[in-house]
């Protein structure tokens, strides 16, 4: 085994619940979905248990009316899917490695929250509310349009019809919403008015509490994107050597000069501003010098987007490597994700010093990102939510622009080829250390994504 | 002495070069010696965090609610993480305007004052604020904080005001207590232990203290500002409401930091693991040998003796029924560390094993020599010797790795509320007193750690201070603390040192690479207060007053 070390947290984490409390339309589900994929990105095991899909099993499409309180069959049908997931939840939670549940409903009543912390204490299981208040009339409408093109509830349905059942359906919720206020001062709380303006943490017990709480403070829901490319083809791909600090070739330099015209084609947002990060690696500024001179944007160089360290491999080829550390060669592609390199990262110690990349990502509105594969792979991971397994494999073709866009239901993902030729730096799992020759790249395929991905209640948009 | 304050004294260092290439992370990069943070995750060339700003922390609150202690524990943090930090006490330059011995005039709080107390707050505000923008604009300062009480809404806007002129933010911390039994605790144990008490019964004490203060501050607006940035820590952390207006990076790191932080007083003691039947290697996780186990039982033995005559000295103090905090124990996973444990979990202490307090892993430094790692590895080694902090041999890892690793047990460690004993190997508890005492990234490798004391960390607000309790009857052959890179893996028997106990690690001039042990000057001397002072530039008025702290007990802010 190549690494002995890791820096998560999860060892002596205590299981902790998030159950979410708010009106449809506040963004909740969107907080549960991304606190999920944080946490998993860090190695700690997290699961949403949403009680609509519970509900949606026996009333799949329900209309306004399902939802009015004072509809005695709507009434039960609700709080038996509650009972139902909360039951699974607990269950869930048996396996002491499962880390995280978040329970995602309205929970709007007092009666509610207090039926859940009986549940949960009689479990034994700390709990945090998480509640999301939101009195900002452009945020609501905002989120309601992409709730109804979305939502499995409406599915098939009438856009401006679905649109005003919803709206319909939050009215029955505001007539016996009641928020977290001073008589529930006893309960562990966050509660966030429009989206951060305004938070309130109460009596947070632990750490793992604490840094949800600093991830849920750092969200916001603004519909933004997020523009993700490697740097242009450098001297060391055409050589095949990894790690070094070189320029851009005559092609790299080419895609530098396309960028700008990739990004328009891939649909700007108007008037909103961008700022663009790059490494502080000559080829990833090389690589934005021309989205900065003619798009006037910002540029920010971030260390932490520099490339894996690949320490004592640092300016070999693949072949190379293979041959002067064949163990290592075979325990990279053993454990790709934790594999050190001698004097060098791991996949694990890049997702480390990339966490407040994430948070800064989470903070910000729409960013151009250039970097490096390794980096780009993690990111990607992070949004995608995939596997740590996979994701150090994943193949990144130069020359591509790729845009993601987070929605309540998960992410978008569109790619962008400059139709400028490149090498592949990609080398598969097991495969021998041969390195591509120029022009090749076309002929590699193997996408490993497809349009929209990320799992939110256990559904697929 | 608490090294937090004294930073920039380094700033004069010489410039070392980049270690090899520049493919090389942020986080090896060899910075200005005074620029080195602990747990820094990338840097720039100002030595700002570029996308967060400069920002001045303004405190808001009364006296006795934990201002100074939050200031401070937050300059602990930031630097930690690779922020420049200071701290401008308002109350220094009070102190240093006014003259020393004598107080503000008593309507000097007042919102009606007088012509002439207002005269004096303006100009004892305008060198407080001078001295932040030299800080902020000219010496690459990232935070200022500004610890004052603030008390008025409208005084708050125009502060807000005039540092946006500079191009600087403003964030508001609030510390805020309704629960009476907090705030009386914190009179108790940092504002009336100065001489003018001496005699009185502590709760008169008390009383007459927090008298004088609502004579003093008879105006106080909590923050309500919807249009400032702020947080208010309510009841030492039980609650933190926050205003967002336009939060950075750093704000929200400090809510993350704030959200672990509380103001009551507890004790850290660090002790080694002991000796095991298999010292070099790191893959074998050998048990402790019989002297090891002899070690446990003393340094128990030690602890809880030392822990009984504290609690002697606070019953007299404070009456027959005070009690010490609790006491808990945390070791990591490794075995050395769980077995010297065990006399404290037989006596029904709590002991929690956290894996990430796992010792620095040597990589293919195991169970070499000296000379053997020379001779193998001469050019890592000459990499080590270059930066020790940032260096990592082969599959190893660099202290700077542990104390990335460590952070959460860092913020943890805020979070206790307990006393908490922390049984580590000696890499671990460099990089945790690095942290307690705000040591340069560059000191931590040679911080010593002879086995035959324990230490312990008493935090006050203003600073803390380091003790050591010696474990009697040790076999001088385990007691030299190990040094630091190439020699660590092997450590010479029979070793005696000369140690006499823990520099402070930042003007140490006996801190050098291969030398373990601090030269016998630097010893501090327990209970004495130390110059906090800053060591560039000219003295401003809160140096001069840091110099003479007994002239700040007993003065009201």
């Amino acid at each position: 085994m190549a690494s002995s070390m890791t820096a998560t947290d999860t060892v002596d984490a205590k299981q902790v619940v998030l159950v979410m409390v708010g009106l449809p339309a506040r963004g909740k589900s969107l907080i549960s979905g991304k606190v999920k994929r944080y946490l998993q990105w860090t190695s700690v095991k997290a699961e949403i248990f949403n009680v609509g899909k519970y509900r949606r099993e026996g009333t799949p499409h329900p209309d306004a009316k399902f939802f009015d309180a004072g509809n005695p069959e709507g009434e039960k049908a609700r709080k038996a899917a509650a009972e139902a997931a909360v039951a699974d939840m607990c269950n869930w939670l048996k396996d002491p490695s499962n880390k995280v549940a978040i329970l995602d409903a309205t929970n709007s009543t007092k009666s509610r929250r207090k039926w859940i912390t009986e549940r949960l204490e009689e479990a034994r299981v700390a709990h945090l509310f998480v509640e999301s208040k939101c009195d900002d009339e452009d945020l609501i409408m905002a989120n309601i349009l992409e709730v109804k093109t979305t939502s499995p509830d409406y599915v098939g349905q009438n856009p401006e019809e679905a649109a005003k059942d919803f709206r319909d359906r939050i009215k029955m919720y505001e007539k016996v919403y009641q928020t977290i206020d001073e008589s529930e001062k006893n309960l562990t709380y966050v509660k966030v008015t429009n989206i951060g303006h305004q938070v309130v943490i109460n009596r947070i017990q632990d750490y793992l509490q604490s840094r949800l709480v600093y991830f849920l403070t750092n969200l916001h829901i603004k519909p933004r994107s997020i523009w993700l490319s490697r740097h242009g083809e450098s001297e060391y791909n055409l050589e095949g050597k990894i790690g070094g600090d070189a320029n851009l070739s005559p092609r790299g330099f080419q895609y530098a000069k396309m960028l700008p015209e990739l990004l328009r084609k891939s649909g700007l947002p108007k008037d909103a501003p961008l700022t663009v990060w790059t490494s502080t690696l000559k080829r990833t500024s090389q690589t934005a010098e021309h989205v900065v001179a003619e798009l006037g944007w910002e540029k920010l160089p971030w260390k932490a987007l520099d490339e894996l360290d690949s320490g004592n491999c640092d300016g070999l080829t693949y072949a190379q490597i293979a041959e002067m550390y064949p163990e290592d060669f075979k325990a990279r592609d053993d454990d790709k994700y934790n594999y050190r390199y001698r004097g060098g990262e791991s996949y694990r110690d890049v997702v480390i010093r990339l966490e407040p990349i994430i948070m800064e990502i989470e903070r910000s509105e729409n960013i151009l990102i250039i970097t490096h594969q390794a980096i780009v792979r993690c990111i990607f991971a992070y949004f995608m939510q995939v596997d740590q397994s996979k994701s150090p494999w994943m193949e990144v073709p130069l020359h591509t622009l790729m845009k993601l866009t987070p929605k309540a239901y998960g992410t978008e993902v569109e790619k962008f080829k400059a139709n400028i030729p490149a090498v592949s730096t990609w080398r598969p799992q097991g495969s021998q250390a041969k390195h591509h020759e120029a022009g090749e790249a076309e002929m590699v395929v193997g996408e490993p994504v497809k349009g929209v991905a990320g799992e939110v209640n256990g559904t697929k948009a | 002495m608490d090294t937090l304050l004294t930073a920039e004294a380094n700033a004069g260092s010489p410039r070392y070069r980049r270690k090899s290439s520049t493919f090389v992370d942020a986080i090896h990069d060899l910075r200005e010696k005074g620029h080195l943070a602990p747990a820094q995750l990338y840097s720039t060339e100002s030595g700002r965090l570029f996308h967060a700003g400069r920002i001045v922390i303004c405190t808001v609150g009364l006296p006795a609610r934990g201002k100074t202690h939050i200031s401070v524990a937050l300059a602990r943090y930031l630097r930690w993480l690779g922020v420049k930090t200071r701290i401008f006490h308002l109350g220094d330059y009070r102190r240093a305007i006014v003259g020393p011995g004598k107080d503000v005039p008593d309507d000097y709080f007042f919102v009606n004052a007088s012509a002439s107390s207002v005269l004096l707050r303006q100009k004892i505000l305008k060198k407080c604020r001078e001295d932040i923008y030299d800080f902020l604009n000219d010496q690459n300062g990232q935070i200022a904080i500004y610890d004052a009480v603030n008390p008025l809404s409208a005084g708050r806007k125009s502060l807000d005001k005039e540092f946006a002129k500079h191009g600087m933010k403003c964030l508001f911390i609030e510390s805020s207590c309704d629960d009476q039994r907090i705030i009386e605790e914190n009179v108790r144990s940092v504002k009336i232990s100065s001489p003018d008490y001496h005699g009185w019964s502590e709760d008169e004490a008390v009383k007459h203290y927090l008298n004088r203060i609502s004579a003093k501050i008879p105006h106080f607006e909590t923050m309500e500002e919807t249009d400032l940035d702020w947080i208010k820590m309510i009841n030492a952390g039980e609650r933190l409401v926050i205003n967002n207006r336009s939060f950075g990076y750093l704000s929200h790191r400090i809510v993350f930091y704030l959200l672990n932080l509380h103001i009551k007083s507890r004790h850290t003691y660090f002790a080694r693991a002991g000796v095991t039947l298999e010292e070099e290697s790191f893959k074998a996780d050998a048990p402790l040998s019989p002297q090891g186990v002899d070690y446990a039982k003393k340094m128990t033995d030690a602890l809880l003796k030392h822990r009984e005559e504290e609690l002697q000295v606070l019953k007299e103090k404070a009456g027959p029924d005070a009690q010490l905090k609790p006491l808990i124990v945390w070791t990591s996973t490794r075995k050395r560390t769980v077995e010297t444990s065990t006399f404290f979990a037989a006596r029904g202490f709590q002991v929690r094993q956290r894996s990430q307090m796992s010792q620095l892993n040597p990589g293919v430094c195991e169970k070499k020599s000296e000379r053997r790692i020379r001779a193998e590895y001469s050019e890592e080694v000459e990499k080590h010797d270059l930066d020790p902090y940032h260096h990592r041999f082969p599959r190893a890892e660099s202290y700077h790795d542990v104390a990335v690793r460590l952070e959460p047990i860092i913020l943890e460690l805020e979070r206790e509320q307990n006393d908490l004993l922390i049984i580590a190997h000696e890499s671990v508890l460099r990089v945790l007193y690095g942290y307690l005492m705000a040591c340069d990234a560059s000191d931590i490798p040679f911080l010593s750690f002879p086995r035959d004391e324990i230490i312990e960390i008493i935090p006050a607000s203003y600073n803390n201070e380091a003790k050591r309790i010696k474990i009697p009857d040790l076999p001088r052959e385990i007691i030299p603390a190990s040094p630091e890179g190439p020699k660590a893996a092997a450590p010479p028997s029979g070793f005696a040192t000369p140690v006499p106990g823990l520099g402070n690690g930042m003007l140490s001039p006996w801190i050098k690479p291969g030398t373990p042990e601090p030269a016998d000057g630097m010893k501090t001397p327990v209970g004495a207060k130390t110059p906090l002072g800053s060591g560039t530039g000219g003295k401003t008025p809160a140096e001069q007053a840091e110099n003479d702290i007994s002239i700040r007990i007993h003065d009201v802010v």
